[in-house]
């Protein structure tokens, strides 16, 4: 059975230039299937968030190539990508990035109101179901400032799933958390994974959250030493 | 299905997220727009107060022989060899500057499809002399309905008529402030004596008031006939003649044509109020100098509250941008905020200015200047409050213009590595 390639990257790399000229990430060949929940893992300035950053579009700043779902990135414009992390990607970073004068629903809304596909109460039923998933539907209404750091966390990926994305991207997402609401993130994710077979990709430099991913993909000084 | 337009929620959160400073910068928004509609309303009132009296008593062109300003002695002309010359203190024959072919040139005129009325003209300084009173005025020689057709005489007549000054021979229409001090009433007998020493015995055939009090005071009608008797001239003298447009904003350039045709001067209203329109201009320069800086002072508080929002809410914006919004959606959501912002307080603006408006226009001023007036009178028409409005909106979209546009060009992947 052939696997679906999700991104796919050829010899890619990223320099910064300032203070001066670093080669955060070199040559970079990496295959993200469909329905793997994988892990970056590596020492603190090893480059995963810079991997990640470019694997997600955000940082268009590379060298090499990079293929979502076999489309070569490079060719489409700024607009264009803004599209396609509307559409198939989803985001939960180490700091929740939650709007705060929003309430939680509305923040799980956001994604699905740029899409415009769902009226606004097909849209409010979605974020709910997705709320019940993440064990926050008593939250909807309130402040998302109000929730506690692992509560906002869960927010957060419920926003990630809002337009059913093709691939959920987390920087550090426990990084800030307890054991208790790590291992909550985690079970979260690995349900995702299992009911929806979701694809997700998670930096982490926590040995245990990676250990019990699928796969580990590991970095040091920005090049890929163990998959 | 409710409104799920999320950029006009986010603004609005934002907005609510900073009550105070979103109300103050309003607040600029409406004095500027207040102001705009006092200031700019009480000028451009006046002026067209003005323009609309002006309008009704000065000719839209009048027609007449300048008189040339140095004459040559005439002994240089005679004797061009410049020999013998000694003749001093020359005295020019008392010479009247009159319009030469007057009755062609009305025959003309009258054909003109721009011109609606036109009406030959004489002055003569008088003494009105009724019973004991003796009062020094001037008649204003003319033929009673061609005159008519262009200052509306027969609407301000108090008492009489102008047919009656037409039928009868001997006629006169005095202004109702001459026939007070006169003591004058229809009918009276008045005798009229020219500088030339002619006297003409004439009857009050109206009273008449034209609502320029000085004018009232000392002015009269009578027949061009009875006037060239006072001074001496034969049946075709005539000095000038009146014109009325169909349009009279063309009057500067008819003037020009008809100077060119009959080679006599033509005198627009504008040019005959000339210094007052150069007051109107400097008003206008200041008034809109006013209004600009006030517009300007309100555009800063946009400014400000927008820069405010727009770098409290990085994080927000890099995270929509991660989320698929757009630059153009992060440029909407500001500019809508800042016109948000620009409509409201312009519709306040529009309400205080209209109640400036009118408690200022209520209070009784009873000005007498070279227009007089009970009351100031404003500018009220829709299309001025449209167009202030309009000019706030603009002030206000372009003082969110640079923010909007600042914020739409954020890097997201900036601000999330920052934190
Ligand atoms: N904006 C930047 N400018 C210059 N160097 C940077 C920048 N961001 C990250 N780096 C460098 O790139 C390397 C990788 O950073 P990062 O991807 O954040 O590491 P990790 O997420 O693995 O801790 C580090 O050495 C870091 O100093
Ligand atoms: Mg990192």
């Amino acid at each position: 059975m052939s696997r679906e390639i999700i991104i796919r990257t050829q010899n890619l790399g990223k320099i910064f230039r300032d203070p001066v000229e670093f080669h955060a990430l070199k040559k970079i060949n990496l295959e993200i299937y469909r329905g793997e929940f994988s892990a970056i893992t590596g020492a603190s300035g090893s480059g995963k968030s810079t991997l990640l950053y470019v694997l997600s579009t955000l940082d268009t700043d590379y060298t090499g190539k990079l293929f979502f779902e076999e489309e070569d990135l490079s060719q489409k414009s700024k607009n264009g990508l803004a599209e396609l992390r509307n559409q198939k990607i989803g985001f939960v970073f180490q700091f929740h990035y939650l709007l705060h004068d929003f309430t939680v629903i509305e923040n799980v809304m956001l994604p699905g109101l740029k899409l415009g596909l769902l009226s606004e109460s097909q849209l409010r039923k979605k974020a709910l179901e997705k709320l019940e998933i993440l064990g926050l539907p008593d939250q909807a209404e309130k402040k998302a400032g109000k929730l506690s750091g692992g509560q906002q966390q869960r927010v957060a990926i419920a926003r990630a799933m809002i337009n059913d994305p093709v691939i959920i991207f987390g920087d550090e997402p426990t990084g800030n958390l307890d054991s208790v609401n790590t291992k909550n993130v985690f079970d979260v994710f690995k349900s995702l994974k299992e009911q929806f077979n979701q694809t997700i990709l998670v930096v982490t430099h926590d040995q245990e959250f990676a250990g019990k991913t699928d796969r580990i993909i590991k970095l040091h000084d920005g090049e890929v030493v163990k998959d | 299905m409710k409104k799920k337009n999320p950029i006009l929620r986010i603004a609005l959160t934002h907005l609510f997220s900073k009550k105070r400073q979103t109300v103050v910068a309003m607040l600029g928004v409406t004095f500027g727009i207040a102001i705009f509609i006092f200031q700019g309303g009480l000028m451009t009132g006046f002026q067209k107060t003005f323009i609309d009296q002006t309008v009704n008593t000065t000719a839209n062109i009048r027609i007449y022989n300048e008189p040339k300003k140095e004459r040559p002695f005439l002994i240089t002309e005679v004797y061009a060899s410049g020999e013998w010359l000694v003749v001093r203190n020359q005295k020019p024959r008392e010479e009247l500057p009159g319009i030469k072919n007057a009755s062609a040139i009305v025959a003309e005129l009258e054909k003109n499809p721009e011109i609606t009325g036109v009406s030959p003209f004489l002055s003569s300084q008088v003494i009105f002399k009724l019973g004991l009173a003796e009062v020094s005025g001037r008649v204003s020689g003319v033929d009673i309905e061609r005159e008519n057709l262009i200052f509306d005489v027969e609407e301000n007549m108090v008492e009489g008529s102008i047919s009656k000054l037409a039928t009868m021979n001997n006629g006169i229409i005095l202004g109702d402030g001459l026939a007070e001090l006169l003591g004058a009433k229809m009918n009276d007998n008045i005798l009229l004596i020219s500088p030339m020493g002619v006297s003409v015995e004439v009857k009050v055939a109206g009273i008449n008031h034209s609502g320029l009090t000085e004018v009232d005071k000392q002015r009269a009608y009578l027949s061009i006939r009875n006037t060239q008797k006072l001074l001496l001239a034969d049946g075709s003298y005539i000095t000038d003649i009146n014109l009325k447009l169909k349009d009279f904003n063309k009057a500067e350039i008819l003037a020009r044509e008809l100077e060119k045709k009959f080679g006599y001067r033509c005198l627009d209203w504008k040019e005959a109020n000339v210094n007052v329109f150069g007051i109107f201009k400097i008003q206008n320069l200041i008034t809109y100098l006013i209004i600009i800086s006030i517009l300007v002072v309100s555009g800063f508080g946009i400014f400000n509250i927008l820069m405010m929002i727009i770098y409290e809410k990085l994080p927000d914006i890099a995270i929509l941008k991660a989320v698929g919004y757009k630059d153009r959606d992060i440029m909407k959501i500001f500019l809508t905020e800042s016109l948000i912002i620009g409509f409201t307080g312009g519709i306040f603006g529009l309400v205080l200015g209209f109640l400036l408006q009118q408690i200022i226009g209520n209070i009784e001023m009873d000005i007498k200047g070279f227009v007089s007036m009970k009351y100031l009178q404003f500018n009220n028409s829709p299309i001025f409050f449209v167009s202030a409005f309009i000019f706030g909106l603009v002030a206000t979209a372009l003082a969110g213009y640079f923010p909007a546009r600042k914020a739409s060009r954020v890097d997201a992947i900036d601000i999330i590595r920052a934190k």
